[in-house]
This record gives structure tokens, C-alpha cells and sequence, in this order.
């Protein structure tokens, strides 16, 4: 019964895997969309406005789009907990997680919320998102440092669960799309919002249910 | 001396040699202007009240096959045609035809006394064919035969034109009762269907049209540089149809049916040529780069995995 109940885990953790591999696998597609770097590509084709009275939009977008795809691989390597045989790889990749989140990828979030796309009701969104992403990381860093591990790993479900808005912002859109077809900004002011807030609160749920 | 002599004697003759050239150059030159005069003089335009744009429905009957019943079967086409007549001498009618998107010239002829055009597109084109029309104050009426009946489907066409003066207006815009929908580019699309009394839930396979939204009406790329702001929140097919406006106010002759349908609902649209780019004012040209990017990035990025 117990060991049933242990497989039945470990089957789920696998699918787990294999679906971050797979969604992994379409940011990587989308990062490499922006390679060659090019002032007006992709998701730039439609903020040239920025671009051209913000000197500063274009480094620190591309910032977060380069440095972001490592913070998602990162953070799953360390979510996992498991070192594959690799001294310190638990910790390795946990301090390149949070290096490169708040030093480059939140902060340079933040700094694009305050531009996004679909008025105030969606940059309010992405400004705390970004704000709530920075402060969850760098607590996993400091009760990682005071090697309070409970803490620390609590903290790193939160950071990892909003790092994960970046897929479960683009899913929604797809679903709410798929489904309703409404005009771009509409769905953009929904996705802002839907794609962060049930990611939480499942984290926080499953704290509460002393899962994590 | 005797080299002189020789000298004074090639000289002459090299002089003598240009001279003659020059001469021959100098009635060349005045038979030039004879044969020019002479053109103008013997064949003079006539009828010149008759000049310009005709424009109004192109219909014929089309053989059709239903697949469903393998039978064929037939079906009334319009289409809108233009024809443009800009010469007419005592011997020959020079113009063009138009019709989606389909620019052809024409050379014919016109009987004076019974005030009729047989016009001649040049053959090589499937689409070509012979016009036989006569006038009546402002109205062009007659038919259009294909020169090879095989290959059109349609090859028998009537025309009831109506002279109208082609002006290009930046206030023109898509009438407010238009039908919005685009017929053209149905998608496939499931449905689920629950039946109240069994409560036995089917899927089916259905179809989708696009429909303009009302901004359509609102934003003009004629009249005010857009911005990206303007645009945003519009789906492809508004973006769209803002953009081919500004094409259709300056009679651009449209290929595509889904365009031709929004524009031949209004009563300005006078389709008068496959190329109009060199019309385009400087905003208008920026405009429309700008909707391009954003069509784009409709088509990238709307309904797939991404922003």
C-alpha cells in the first residue's frame, strides 16, 4: 500500500518533468527568437514607442529575455533537490537562480511592468509581480545563509511558482483565446493577472496542507 | 610641296565629308519634326468628352460542380469592372480594363454612328477577351466574350457601367451599415452540442467567420499619423481593413475577395489600378509600414504560445 502510493509519486513527478521539459523547451524556442539581437522582433514589433523614447527599454528588455530562460532552468534544477550524482549541484544552481533573478531578470521585470502592454490595469499586475518575485527569491537567500532550510524552501516554492508565470501566462492566453477570441489587449489585461495569482495561491495552499 | 598639296586636299575632303554629315543630320532632324507634325495634324483625338472611368458590375453565369451531388450546376457571378478610356483617335480606342486586381490594356475602335466601342484586350492573358459596348450619355452597357471560353469560367459577361470621376478624398471610410463579416476566411472549428432530452453531448465540426469590430469606422491612416497605442487592442481583421482603406481611397484595385467585398459595399470605392503605391502620401506610406508590423505580429503571436 505505502510503496503503491510512493510509485503512483514518483509516476506523477516524472509527468511533472516532462511537461516542464516540454514548456522549457517552447520559451527556449521563444528566446531564440530574439537571436539575433534586433531592435523591432517579436514582441518588440508592437513596442517601437518605448524603444524609440527609451533609451534604456531595449538593453534592459533584452536583459530580461536572455537571463530569464537560465533563471527558469535554474530554478528548476534546484527545485528538484537532487544533486545527479554532481557536487553541489542543488546549490550551484540555487545561487545562479537567485544571482541572476535578482540582480538582472526581476529588477528588469519590474522596469518593463511599468511599460506593459494593456494600460494601468495590467502594469499594476506585472509591477507586483515583479516586486513579489524579488522579495520571495532574495528570502530564500537569507534563510538559505542562516541555514534555516524550512524557511528557505517555502520561500524558493514561491519565487519558483511566480518564475513559472512566464508558462502559465502564455497558456491562459491560449486557452482564453482558443475559447473566446477576444481583441489582444483584452486578453493581455486578463493573462496579467491570471498568470501569476493561481500559481501562488496553489503554493501557498499546499505550505498550509505541509506538502512543501 | 607635293606633300602639301596632299595635305590641302585630304583636308578638304575631311571637311567636305563633315559637312555633308552635318547636312544630312539637319534633314533628318527636320524630317523628324515633319512626321510628328504630320501625326498630330492627321490623326487628331476626337470625342474627348468621352475620356475616363467607367465603372459598375461585371456578372455572367458560371458553370459550377457540386461535389456533393455530382451534378453541375450554374451560378450567378458580379464582379466590379472599370474601364478607362483615355484616347480615342478616328481609327483606335486606347484604355484599360480592370477588374480584381487585373489591370489590361485595350485597343479598339469606335463607331461614331452608332456610338459603340468593340475593345480588344491584347490575348495574352487567360483572361482576356473582346468588349462590345455602347454608349449612352454616361452609361457603358454591352457584353465581353473570352477570347478562349475554355478557360474562364465565366466567359460570356454583361457590363452596365456608369462614368464616374475618380478623386481622392482621405475622409472616404467604410459605410456605417456595412456587413462586417469576412465570408472568405471561414476557420474550422468544434463545437459541442448537449441534447436536452437524451442529455447525450455531440461534437461537431462548424465554421467561423471573422468580423471587423466597429473601429473600422473610427481610426483613419489618411487623415492622422497612427500610433501604436491606437492599435493594440485591434484583432487582425481591423487592422486590416484600416490599412487596404487607404489603398481603396486611392482606387486600388483589390486581388484579394476579402477586401473587395468591404470596399465595394461603399459607394466612393472606383477601382482604377493594380498599383497605386507611388500615391501614397508620406503618412500614409508610415501608416501603413506601421499596420504591417502589427498584422504581423497578429498573425505571429495571436493565437499561439507566447505574448
Amino acid at each position: 500500500m505505502f510503496l503503491a502510493k510512493k510509485n503512483r509519486i514518483n509516476v506523477f513527478k516524472i509527468l511533472l518533468y516532462f511537461g516542464f521539459a516540454y514548456f522549457f523547451w517552447l520559451m527556449l524556442r521563444l528566446t531564440l527568437e530574439y537571436i539575433p539581437a534586433k531592435p523591432d522582433i517579436s514582441f518588440l514589433m508592437i513596442k517601437q514607442t518605448e524603444v524609440m523614447e527609451h533609451s534604456a527599454y531595449l538593453p534592459i528588455f533584452y536583459t530580461h529575455v536572455y537571463t530569464s530562460i537560465f533563471v527558469l532552468m535554474t530554478g528548476f534544477f534546484a527545485i528538484i533537490r537532487k544533486d545527479f550524482g554532481l557536487k553541489n549541484f542543488h546549490r550551484s544552481s540555487g545561487k545562479m537562480y537567485i544571482f541572476l533573478l535578482v540582480i538582472f531578470s526581476a529588477p528588469s521585470g519590474i522596469y518593463m511592468g511599468w511599460f506593459a502592454n494593456g494600460g494601468l490595469f495590467s502594469k499594476t499586475s506585472f509591477l507586483i509581480l515583479g516586486i513579489f518575485w524579488w522579495i520571495s527569491t532574495f528570502l530564500a537567500f537569507k534563510y538559505a545563509r542562516e541555514k534555516k532550510f524550512s524557511e528557505h524552501k517555502k520561500w524558493m516554492w514561491r519565487s519558483f511558482a511566480l518564475t513559472l508565470s512566464a508558462i502559465t501566462l502564455r497558456l491562459w492566453k491560449l486557452v482564453i483565446v482558443y475559447f473566446f477570441q477576444p481583441n489582444p489587449m483584452d486578453v493581455y489585461q486578463i493573462v496579467a493577472w491570471l498568470g501569476w495569482i493561481p500559481n501562488i495561491l496553489l503554493v501557498e495552499f499546499l505550505i498550509r496542507k505541509k506538502l512543501i | 610641296m607635293k606633300n602639301l598639296k596632299f595635305i590641302l586636299f585630304a583636308a578638304v575632303l575631311v571637311l567636305l565629308v563633315n559637312c555633308k554629315k552635318e547636312a544630312s543630320v539637319e534633314t533628318s532632324a527636320k524630317m523628324d519634326t515633319a512626321v510628328a507634325k504630320v501625326d498630330s495634324v492627321v490623326i487628331p483625338e476626337i470625342h474627348q468628352e468621352l475620356y475616363g472611368i467607367y465603372t459598375g458590375n461585371f456578372s455572367g453565369t458560371e458553370k459550377r460542380f457540386d461535389e456533393y451531388s455530382k451534378e453541375g450546376y450554374d451560378e450567378e457571378i458580379e464582379k466590379r469592372l472599370s474601364l478607362k478610356i483615355n484616347r480615342i483617335t478616328k481609327d483606335s480606342v486606347y484604355g484599360q480594363s480592370i477588374v480584381n486586381g487585373n489591370q489590361r490594356p485595350f485597343r479598339g475602335v469606335f463607331n461614331e454612328t452608332e456610338n459603340s466601342f468593340v475593345l480588344d484586350e491584347p490575348g495574352d492573358d487567360k483572361t482576356d477577351g473582346r468588349f462590345n459596348v455602347k454608349i449612352k450619355s454616361d452609361s457603358l452597357t454591352g457584353k465581353w466574350v473570352a477570347y478562349n471560353k475554355s478557360r474562364v469560367k465565366a466567359p460570356l459577361k454583361s457590363l452596365k457601367l456608369i462614368k464616374k470621376e475618380f478623386v481622392y478624398n482621405p475622409n472616404f471610410m467604410i459605410d456605417k451599415d456595412s456587413d462586417l463579416i469576412d465570408w472568405t476566411n471561414p476557420k474550422d472549428f468544434e463545437e459541442k452540442y448537449t441534447d436536452s432530452e437524451t442529455g447525450k453531448t455531440e461534437k461537431y465540426k462548424t465554421e467561423r467567420n471573422r468580423v471587423a469590430s466597429d473601429a473600422v469606422f473610427k481610426i483613419n491612416a489618411s487623415k492622422q499619423k497612427l500610433t501604436e497605442k491606437d492599435l493594440k487592442n485591434l484583432r487582425k481583421l481591423d487592422l486590416e481593413i484600416i490599412k487596404n482603406s487607404v489603398f481603396a481611397r486611392h482606387g486600388y484595385s483589390f486581388k484579394k475577395e476579402t477586401y473587395r467585398y468591404f470596399f465595394e459595399q461603399t459607394d466612393w470605392y472606383i477601382p482604377v489600378s493594380n498599383n497605386v503605391d507611388a500615391d501614397l502620401s508620406p503618412m500614409e506610406l508610415e501608416n501603413v509600414a506601421l499596420l504591417n508590423r502589427f498584422t504581423k505580429y497578429a498573425e505571429d503571436k495571436y493565437d499561439y504560445f507566447g505574448r
